[in-house]
């Protein structure tokens, strides 16, 4: 009797947060879900609002702007994700090292992330101006052609891609740094001593140590990939057409500006189970990595 | 005994001729909340506040906001039980929302009461477009006047669109300025080759709603409409197609960019001397005029909206109405009738803002400062209340009409092809929300 009670100790201390977390966190999510039932205009409460059962997320499918929308989106996080994985790593690997004025580097290295997406993105217009902007100065300054940044669908695409890439290769260039330097200097004298050169320390030690730590902060990246939108908002509107309308912008223009809340909130559940899914499967993976690592250390202890 | 009710009767008579001498004593006091956008009108509007707060002892606190987002902060306060806001400014298109969604006073109930109507208001004085656009609803197609249309707003910061040349470049090439749709598109292409890096003219046209009212302004000079009176969408006829084949033209041949244009953008390419026309509201006007943000000062000329098969010009714009919720509705009708009475009208028009009377435009003051009004005021003679239909599913097909119109100008999308696809969308989303239950829609 005295053991049960012993055993539920922890667990009645922990209630009360636990409560007030599922509170905090599920009853939105559940609303949301709720929300994706009905016929719901912003004019009306939820109650009065007509339920549809899964009708919106029928209309989904047939949707042919959604469709759009989805793969702007899948396009856009996987080439920023990418490119900004390389480019964050490789600085990372860079300027791991401790020369003078290494520290100012860094701190300026890491800047444009510390800016509000707003501002990017009002910086970014101005910079992508057809007349007056600093590219097509450049530009026109080295006698080529300007380039119509914003103004065609391609060059659209491209001129946010930049952007993000731009605002966001810090935060990977930052965790992948501590990731860094946080690695077992023991395992990198071994293999130096092995005869290892840089190339081969890099590929062979250091980035697979680094592995866990470049799975959750690509995890990450490509969550918030998935919901920008302040950027895209002032850059291009989702425009020209719909080729940078990512599903973000297309929510929020669903829930605010065509006002079909029940509509926007089947989107968003839609995004949020996708976003699960590719959480699971990474997190699986690392988990499977771990295992990994752990037999072969197992394996060579045995050896 | 006679005489305490003698003494009573006097006492009566005294308090309510005191009533009388003062109709806004019972409010002294009230502060009022009331929700503006960012809009110059409303910059000129909030300049004269403190002359009411004078007059009539009732306090007025201002939240301002960007327009898009007002709607927003206004969508949430309205389905309050006790909103935040007496009196709101709304963008003409959620007239729709509002109304349907019974969320705004009738402003009978005010006109009717004689100790809230100002007797010397002239309601005959409002510029009749601009009160047909922004302040009517129940009449015909739900958003017209009509016999049994009702006021739920008054006209304050309303717009209608001329046209806006550079006087010394249409004199220096001896060009006169466009009457017809014919000439303002032969213009707007001669332009870039008289006056090499000049556009013809600037408009707006990026994606989505600025894409989407640059070709509405085209639309009805040309002839078309997005609906007939059966609710069939009619935007892809030949007048829709020439619409949006003069947007293209006018892109074209306009400032390098202009895809990505808003009004702000649109009107900034001609201060900076970058087009030779600008044809959109006349909000803009104050802007070109002003020597510290437009190098085009003093060059500028304004004639109509230049005429298609009919002249139309776009009404468009902000009135004044009371939410439902409101916590002091009749000190707020107070306020709206001092801002869009005669003295209120002219006091905001020379502080720069846009005159909602006949009676402003035709004030010797106002002409002298502003030269151009004279113009505006010719204008809204034209001003076409129907030129956009301000119906609860118009947010979607504004978007629809505004991302097609933009692949239309960015990506080469035949102009037929691309109304076609639009009218097939807007039909499916009429006869979704039940436009087609009374009529057949074949």
């Amino acid at each position: 009797m005295l053991a049960n009670a012993n055993r539920l100790t922890p667990y009645l201390f922990l209630a009360p947060a636990v409560a007030v977390m599922a509170i905090a966190l599920l009853y939105p999510i559940g609303y949301m879900v709720w929300a994706s039932f009905l016929d719901w205009n912003p004019s009306q409460r939820i109650g009065e609002a007509e339920f549809v059962g899964l009708r919106n997320y029928a209309n989904l499918l047939a949707d042919a702007a959604f469709r759009e929308s989805f793969w702007v989106t899948i396009r856009f996080a996987a080439i920023v994700v990418t490119v900004e994985m390389v480019l964050g790593v490789g600085l990372a690997l860079l300027l791991d090292r401790e020369l003078r004025g290494m520290t100012l580097l860094r701190t300026v290295f890491i800047l444009p992330m510390m800016i509000a997406p707003i501002v990017v993105g009002l910086i970014w217009r101005y910079m992508y101006h057809p007349t007056v902007g600093t590219f097509n100065k450049v530009l026109d300054g080295l006698g080529l052609p300007t380039a119509p940044w914003l103004s065609d669908g391609d060059w659209a695409f491209a001129s946010v891609v930049i952007a993000d890439i731009w605002q966001w290769t810090p935060f990977i260039f930052i965790l992948s740094l501590a990731a860094l330097q946080s690695l077992p200097r023991s395992a990198m004298e071994a293999a130096r001593i092995d005869g290892a050169n840089g190339w081969q320390m890099i590929w062979h030690i250091k980035l697979p140590l680094m592995l866990p730590v470049l799975i959750v902060t690509a995890l990450l990246r490509l969550i918030d990939a998935f919901k920008v939108l302040e950027v895209i908002l002032v850059l291009t509107n989702g425009g020209p057409g719909l080729s940078t309308e990512i599903l973000a912008l297309r929510i929020s223009r669903t829930a605010s500006e065509f006002r079909e809340l029940g509509y926007a909130a089947a989107m968003s559940n839609l995004l949020l189970i996708l976003l699960l899914i590719l959480t699971i499967l990474m997190f699986g993976y690392t988990k499977l990595q771990e295992v990994r690592a752990a037999r072969l250390v197992a394996a060579k202890e045995i050896a | 005994m006679q005489h305490w009710k003698l003494t009573g009767a006097a006492i009566a008579v005294a308090i309510a001729g005191a009533a009388h001498a003062n109709p806004y004593e019972e409010y002294e006091g009230t502060t009022l909340v009331v929700n503006f956008p960012a809009h110059p009108h409303y910059d000129a509007a909030i300049e004269v506040l403190d002359q009411f707060t004078e007059e009539t002892g009732i306090e007025v606190e201002v939240d301002q906001l960007q327009y898009l987002k007002m709607r927003e902060r206004q969508t949430l306060e309205l389905t309050k039980d006790e909103g935040d806001y007496d009196l709101i400014s709304f963008v003409v298109f959620s007239k729709a929302d509002y109304v349907y969604a019974d969320q705004l006073e009738n402003l009978a109930r005010y006109f009717m009461n004689p100790e809230l109507a100002d007797p010397t208001y002239d309601q005959s004085d409002l510029i009749t477009g601009y009160v047909q656009n922004i302040g009517v609803a129940g009449g015909e197609k739900g958003y017209l006047p009509g016999q049994l249309g009702s006021a739920f707003g008054v006209p304050f910061g309303s717009e209608t669109s001329v046209l806006a040349y550079r006087k010394d470049i249409f004199e220096k090439h001896g060009i006169e300025p466009p009457e017809t749709y014919d000439e303002l598109l032969e213009i707007a292409c001669q332009i870039p080759e008289l006056e090499p890096g000049m556009g013809g003219m600037a408009s707006r046209a990026a994606s989505g709603h600025q894409a989407s009212h640059a070709f509405l302004l085209h639309l009805a000079p040309l002839g078309g409409r997005v609906f007939d009176d059966q609710w069939n969408p009619i935007i892809n006829n030949e007048a829709g197609v020439e619409a949006a084949n003069a947007l293209k033209t006018i892109v074209d041949c306009g400032p390098e960019g202009g895809t990505t244009f808003g009004p702000a953008e649109a009107a900034a390419a001609f201060k900076q001397g970058q087009a030779a026309m600008f044809l959109d509201s006349i909000a803009f006007a104050a802007g070109f005029e002003d020597p510290d943000e437009s190098t085009v000062a003093g060059n500028v000329g304004y004639i109509m909206h230049p005429m298609g098969v009919q002249r139309a010009s776009q009404t468009g714009g902000f009135g004044l109405a009371i939410p439902k919720n409101a916590p002091n509705k009749e000190a707020a009708f107070l306020l709206l009738q001092w801002l869009t009475s005669k003295e209120g009208d002219l006091a905001v028009a020379l502080a720069g803002g846009n005159p909602s009377r006949f009676s402003t435009y035709q004030n010797a003051e106002l002409n002298e400062k502003y030269p151009y009004s004279a113009t505006f005021g010719e204008a809204l003679q034209y001003a076409d209340p129907d030129w956009r239909p301000i119906i609860p599913v118009w947010g979607q097909i504004n978007a629809d009409i505004g991302t097609t119109m933009s692949q239309v100008l960015t990506e080469g999308l035949d102009p037929q092809e691309a109304l076609d696809g639009v009218a097939d969308r807007t039909r499916d989303l009429m006869e979704e929300a039940g436009y087609y239950t009374w009529t057949d829609a074949d």
